[in-house]
């Protein structure tokens, strides 16, 4: 190699010390949330006079933390199912089909990526104020699928370029319908873009916001949404703490990734 | 040959105005080894897909048994093909790859077990079962496949290029592997491969596929001795290319004119002969005799030694005549020539009209 970590002299400890600033960059107001959420003061005042949980019993005390936690739950469950079912066929038509614009229709699929999300929530919510949609588990479900299918697509296309077609033909002049050899061949081949479509597509609902807000009505709303509704009310640690417990989940989902992913590859 | 069991019947398939394969007509025999030998893009593989139902013909028919084969689906056309790239599947075990087209046919798990057995023996891969592919040479994959494709006795075996992917002498070995196998099971076998050396080894018979048209069939030898076409004649040995002069022609013998001087009669003749036309004489380079001086009466060229190369078991001698034509020549090992030839030598080539071809 050009560059050999090994050889580079006092070099060295300047890198190792770029790469502790840059991660404390972006874990510091992580851990600085966290922190908070255990703060024994009412004002998010750092750093903590003393330590306590009792924001994490108000918040699991309080119904409508509960509520809205569940609400996103649902979304997202929905969503993840719909977006790896919609992005499977899609990925095949992409992939498999010989037709015109096929680049195109690729690129088209990838827009709610670039679009600004500000832009898409606007769209979405004047468009289901006419069909009636807004405020309701369906309209979040759509909104919500409409940004988390280019992730599912991206991935699963990806999974289907790599995964040669002639295995699929195997399975098929092995007696299976060319259905049976996709179900039973080509799918478990491709799991880990399955599997990273259903991971993206959770978590781009679990922690949206923006579209999220346009769709919320008093009475259902997603926990970003009532994150950010108490934020502004009151500045109560409570936040901190349902923060914490939206990133420990996000953590664990992406520790879960990579685990299955060692496994998959293996 | 028996009754035809396979038959391929005017089987034409064209991609927009290209012509892939122009009206093929084949008939095999039960339990042949029969191979497709081309350059890429002469329609083989087109032709082993057609039979494998990937591809529709645009005419023409495929009889198996005196019934045709296109109106079934590929999945249940019970026909077995070894891909040229590595088509295990990949989640699943050695065993359970050679066990997925049973249990696709729902046959009782002792069966399957007993089948199973049966082909890891067979292919010689016993105790590999539990392995995955991903674990497993590309040879050995390869014979996990030929095993996964027979596994349930289809009365047809496709090839397409299995061994294009490993080194020659693995190539060998497999080549071998094969062979014993089809002795073994007496399966009917069409192969497709590009390497003439392959197919020799390999097949009863040889289909030579150029330009999406069957130029030859017939056995190695025959191919070798009587070539069709200056395609099938460039294609299976080496061979060496005079043009000539065709003097008359008739009942497949040509009198022809080398380099303006001698006429040589009773050459075998093929294409459309025009008397007083173009043509060019074959000679193999291993039938040409090397001769210090003019032979009497016999018929020779006079050559001028350009190389002389050595290449073990024998010795390749390039030369050329006085027009400039390159002529080569291949020598035994030990040949007394050799010893005292060196580059610049004037020598005379000598062959015999009846083992000589004009393509015309």
């Amino acid at each position: 190699m050009l560059l050999n970590f090994d050889r580079l002299g006092w070099w060295k400890l300047v890198l190792i010390g770029i790469t502790l600033l840059t991660a404390a960059f972006l874990l510091l107001p992580i851990l600085f949330i966290a922190a908070l959420s255990f703060g024994s003061s009412q004002w998010l005042i750092f750093p903590p006079p003393g330590w306590t949980l009792k924001w994490y019993q108000e918040l699991l005390a309080d119904p409508r933390w509960l509520e809205s936690a569940w609400t996103s739950f649902q979304i997202a469950i929905i969503v993840t199912v719909l977006s790896v079912l919609l992005g499977l066929v899609t990925s095949f038509g992409l992939t498999r089909g010989r037709f015109m614009f096929r680049e195109a229709l690729k690129a088209l699929f990838l827009t709610p990526m670039i679009l600004p999300v500000v832009v898409l929530a606007v769209a979405l919510y004047a468009f289901f104020l006419q069909i009636g949609l807004n405020g309701t588990l369906t309209g979040f479900v759509i909104s919500h699928l409409v940004l988390a299918l280019p992730f599912s697509i991206l991935s699963i296309t990806n999974a289907l370029e790599g995964f040669d077609k002639s295995i699929e033909d195997a399975a098929v002049l092995c007696g299976a319908s060319p259905f049976e050899a996709k179900i039973r061949v080509t799918l478990p081949a491709i799991s880990h873009g399955i599997f990273s479509a259903a991971i993206f597509s959770f978590l781009t609902s679990w922690d949206e916001v923006v579209v999220a807000i346009f769709m919320a009505s008093p009475t259902l709303q997603t926990l970003p949404v009532k994150v950010w509704a108490t934020l502004r009310q009151d500045l109560t640690p409570v936040v901190a703490a349902a923060s914490t417990l939206l990133i420990l989940l996000t953590v664990l989902l992406m520790v879960l990734v990579a685990l299955v992913r060692k496994g998959l590859k293996s | 040959m028996s009754k035809p069991f396979l038959q391929i019947r005017g089987i034409r398939k064209e991609y927009g105005p290209v012509t892939a394969v122009h009206d093929v007509n084949l008939d095999v025999a039960q339990g042949e080894f029969l191979t497709f030998l081309g350059p890429s893009g002469s329609g083989k593989s087109t032709t082993l897909y057609i039979l494998a139902g990937f591809e529709a013909p645009t005419r023409g028919d495929i009889l198996l048994n005196g019934e045709t084969l296109l109106s079934t689906p590929s999945h249940k056309r019970n026909i077995g093909m070894v891909f040229q790239r590595y088509t295990l599947f990949p989640h699943l075990t050695v065993g359970e790859n050679i066990a997925f087209p049973l249990k696709v046919r729902r046959l009782p798990k002792a069966e399957i077990d007993a089948k199973v057995r049966d082909m890891l023996k067979l292919v010689r891969l016993e105790g590999f079962e539990d392995r995955k592919p991903a674990q497993m040479s590309g040879g050995q994959q390869q014979r996990v496949a030929l095993a996964r494709a027979l596994a349930y006795d289809p009365p047809v075996l496709l090839m397409d290029e299995p061994l294009s992917a490993l080194d020659k002498k693995l190539r060998e070995e497999i080549q071998h592997e094969i062979r014993r196998i089809h002795q073994q099971t007496e399966v009917t076998i069409l192969y497709v491969t590009h390497d003439q050396e392959e197919a020799l080894r390999l097949s009863d018979r040889i289909a030579v596929f150029s330009k999406g048209v069957i130029d030859q069939i017939g056995t190695g030898p025959e191919l070798y001795a009587n070539p069709a076409t200056r395609f099938v004649a460039e294609f299976i040995g080496d061979s060496d290319f005079l043009p000539c002069d065709l003097v008359t022609a008739a009942n497949g013998k040509a009198e022809i004119a080398l380099a303006g001087t001698t006429v040589i009669p009773n050459v075998p003749v093929h294409g459309k002969p025009v008397a007083g036309g173009k043509a060019a004489l074959m000679l193999r380079p291993e039938r040409l005799r090397l001769m210090r001086s003019a032979p009497g009466g016999a018929t020779a060229v006079p050559v001028t030694i350009s190389d002389i190369t050595f290449l073990g078991n024998n010795i390749h001698v390039a030369t050329e005549t006085a027009r400039g034509d390159a002529l080569a020549v291949r020598l035994p090992f030990g040949h007394e020539a050799i010893s005292s030839l060196s580059r610049g030598d004037s020598v005379w080539l000598g062959f015999d009209p009846a083992s000589a071809h004009v393509f015309c």
